[in-house]
């Protein structure tokens, strides 16, 4: 019994930290896979989503409908920036990263002005598991039973509709697309608006866990973008999947033995690592065995 | 000589006229001389604006003319600085100390920056890559440092001090000379001006023609039997020794660090320096470094909490109007229209 407590608890740790790495960083990931943009506000929108669930839910708003109106408000935000800012960089990358970089920098910043240095904090919903001397939370059981689900609804998105149909191909070659009549400028604004919405649902989830504070983005930034630069940008549900759970596979043991600190470190020289074997990424390398695979078959 | 000279006034920089060198020298003799009317408390803050000005112009060099963006200029600002610290501040008494340190400083920025830039690109990355694997790196340097508070973490008889920085770090010193107050203004400036004239020639040199061919086409470059993996390499690493300098004239300045020095808002400075003046030009990032420094410090000293704000606001306004920079595009553009063709004021003809 007590071997198997040990062996779910590892499988827990694991977990967690594979759903932490996904939910930072699938906001990223979305922008990136389907626009070639690194939203390097990222975490200033998972601290408007943060805000946003802290401000309702301490006007009574129950705590998953403060998670979804965190994806709506900073959906809706998201698809402002697009319209207004990050149109004008398409095909400019370092462009692009520098413009959401002043971005950040204004949110954060006007954060701190208009709410000052923090928000009142949101308790940790739901109790704990027991399995054997371990206790487990049943709020990053949910989490990690929403990553799972928001993949598959991703997935879901992107190959059983319309929009993904349509998302895909102005991805694979815009040109061709616009021609065909598919109109890529609102693919483009919805694909950024469902990213920053993303965001925005992670910074209310995370919410609990962390002092809801204008810099509170910053801490989600490194892991958040060592998982896209390991995952890669070519597919994006096997990019996030496989490099969030790749990372953990190196997180959860050195952050159990060494502090979580090291454990980011572990995860930046992973990275280097990683991206010196494979430089385009993990979705990259399973991508070319999936293509290999239907060529043969 | 005169082969020296010019290259010095090479097609890749603004500012090659006559008239403009003309300018430049007179600009230097007024700077050499503004300590005459100048306290020395103003001269210690016009030392400050200039000590940027390396950083700034390696991020130029790596981003506007190699084509290679690095958010993390300032974790090499920050390693040169504490590892400084730590040397000189373990050789206190000795006067040899300050340029041990020195030295220590930057060796350890090319050390660190060679290995990163090895995995980098020798793994050949694409171009997004490189600003956030550098952003991470100093951010988690920043995490680092903020966590070293406390008796444990001291090396030698400094402590690194978490949050609350290190204190006490030496005055750069040759012989028993101690540099500070109007001497530290002119060491700077030298700097400064040797570091601004040495770029000149490198990007006008053969080396600077290849840098400029791999930011126009790296696969061409490379097919013309270029290693362009080597040429990104060195130029990562010459970038981070000029971060390095800044770092070592800033712990010399005010004689602290704390590990908000290398931490995101810090970052994200000098990315805006370069931007706003103009990636592809020295000249421009040298003014554009000064100036902006100055108003930063006028805000922020004034008390004014908006001053991050403004400059934020500065970069996304630059970047969707003068993506080329203020200064290049002035540059640019008024020789071709004058100045009443450029605010408006002319006939069209312009147009």
């Amino acid at each position: 019994m007590d071997s198997f407590a040990t062996v779910i608890s590892v499988l827990y740790q694991f977990a967690t930290n594979g759903a932490f790495l996904l939910l930072s960083a699938l906001g990223l990931i979305v922008i990136l896979g389907m626009m070639n943009i690194i939203n390097l506000a990222h975490g200033e929108l998972m601290m408007m989503g943060a805000y946003t669930a802290s401000i309702a839910w301490h006007r009574g708003v129950p705590f998953w409908l403060c998670a979804i109106l965190a994806f709506v408000v900073v959906g809706l935000f998201g698809a402002l920036l697009e319209r207004t800012i990050i149109r004008r960089f398409y095909g400019r990358e370092l462009g692009a990263l520098v413009v959401t970089w002043g971005i950040s920098l204004i949110l954060s910043q006007g954060a701190l002005a208009v709410f000052g240095p923090f928000l009142p904090a949101i308790p940790i919903p739901g109790g704990s598991v027991a399995v054997g001397q371990y206790s487990f939370s049943v709020y990053w059981l949910t989490n990690i039973g929403l990553a799972c689900l928001l993949i598959i609804g991703l997935w879901a998105l992107y190959n059983h509709t319309t929009f993904g149909l349509q998302a895909r191909a102005a991805m694979q070659n815009a040109a061709m697309a616009r021609a065909l009549g598919v109109d890529t400028g609102r693919i483009y604004t919805l694909t950024f608006s469902l990213g920053a919405g993303l965001a925005g649902f992670s910074g209310a989830l995370f919410a609990p866990t962390v002092s809801i504070a204008p810099f509170m983005g910053q801490q989600f930034v490194a892991p958040a973008f060592i998982t896209v630069v390991v995952g890669g940008a070519t597919n994006v549900i096997t990019g996030a999947v496989g490099s969030s759970l790749l990372l953990s596979l190196v997180k959860t043991p050195v952050g159990f033995l060494l502090g979580a600190f090291v454990g980011t470190v572990a995860l930046l020289l992973a990275a280097l690592v990683i991206i010196r074997l494979m430089p385009d990424g993990v979705s990259a390398v399973i991508q070319r065995r999936i293509d290999r695979r239907n060529r043969f078959a | 000589m005169p082969r020296l000279l010019s290259l010095l006034s090479g097609p890749e920089d603004v500012g090659r006229s006559r008239w403009f060198w003309a300018a430049f020298v007179a600009v230097c003799i007024v700077l050499f001389v503004s300590p005459l009317w100048q306290s020395e408390f103003e001269a210690t803050n016009n030392a400050y604006y200039l000590l940027n000005v390396p950083t700034a112009l390696g991020l130029a060099l790596l981003w506007g003319y190699c084509g290679i963006l690095s958010f993390g200029q300032v974790a090499y600002f920050g390693i040169a600085g504490y590892v400084y610290g730590i040397v000189a501040g373990n050789m206190v008494g000795d006067s040899a100390g300050p340029i041990v340190g020195s030295l220590c400083g930057l060796a350890v920025c090319a050390i660190v920056s060679a290995i990163f830039g090895y995995f980098v690109f020798y793994g050949r990355v694409q171009n997004w890559i490189v600003p956030i694997l550098t952003l991470v790196l100093s951010l988690l340097l920043e995490t680092f440092l903020g966590q070293t508070a406390g008796y444990q973490w001291r090396v030698g008889t400094v402590q690194l001090g978490g949050y609350n920085g290190m204190t006490g770090i030496p005055a750069f010193q040759i012989g028993s000379y101690v540099i500070t107050g109007y001497s530290f203004f002119y060491f700077v400036l030298i700097i400064v001006l040797v570091i601004y004239l040495a770029l000149r020639l490198l990007v006008n040199s053969r080396h600077g023609k290849v840098m400029l061919a791999i930011r126009e086409d790296a696969i061409r470059t490379e097919l013309l039997g270029y290693d362009i993996r080597a040429r990104q390499l060195v130029v990562f690493v010459i970038a981070a020794i000029l971060a390095g300098v800044s770092g070592l004239l800033y712990v010399q300045w005010g004689n602290y660090i704390t590990p908000s020095q290398v931490g995101l808002l810090q970052a994200s400075l000098p990315v805006i320096w370069v931007a706003v003046g103009g990636r592809e030009s020295l000249l421009a990032v040298l003014l554009s470094t000064c100036a902006l420094n100055w108003l930063n410090y006028t805000l922020s000293s004034e008390g004014y909490q908006y001053a991050l704000i403004i400059i934020g606001a500065l970069l996304v306004v630059v970047m969707l109007f003068f993506p080329s920079g203020i200064v290049v595009t002035l540059a640019r553009e008024v020789p071709k229209h004058g100045w009443r063709a450029l605010l408006g004021w002319g006939d069209g003809a312009g147009k």
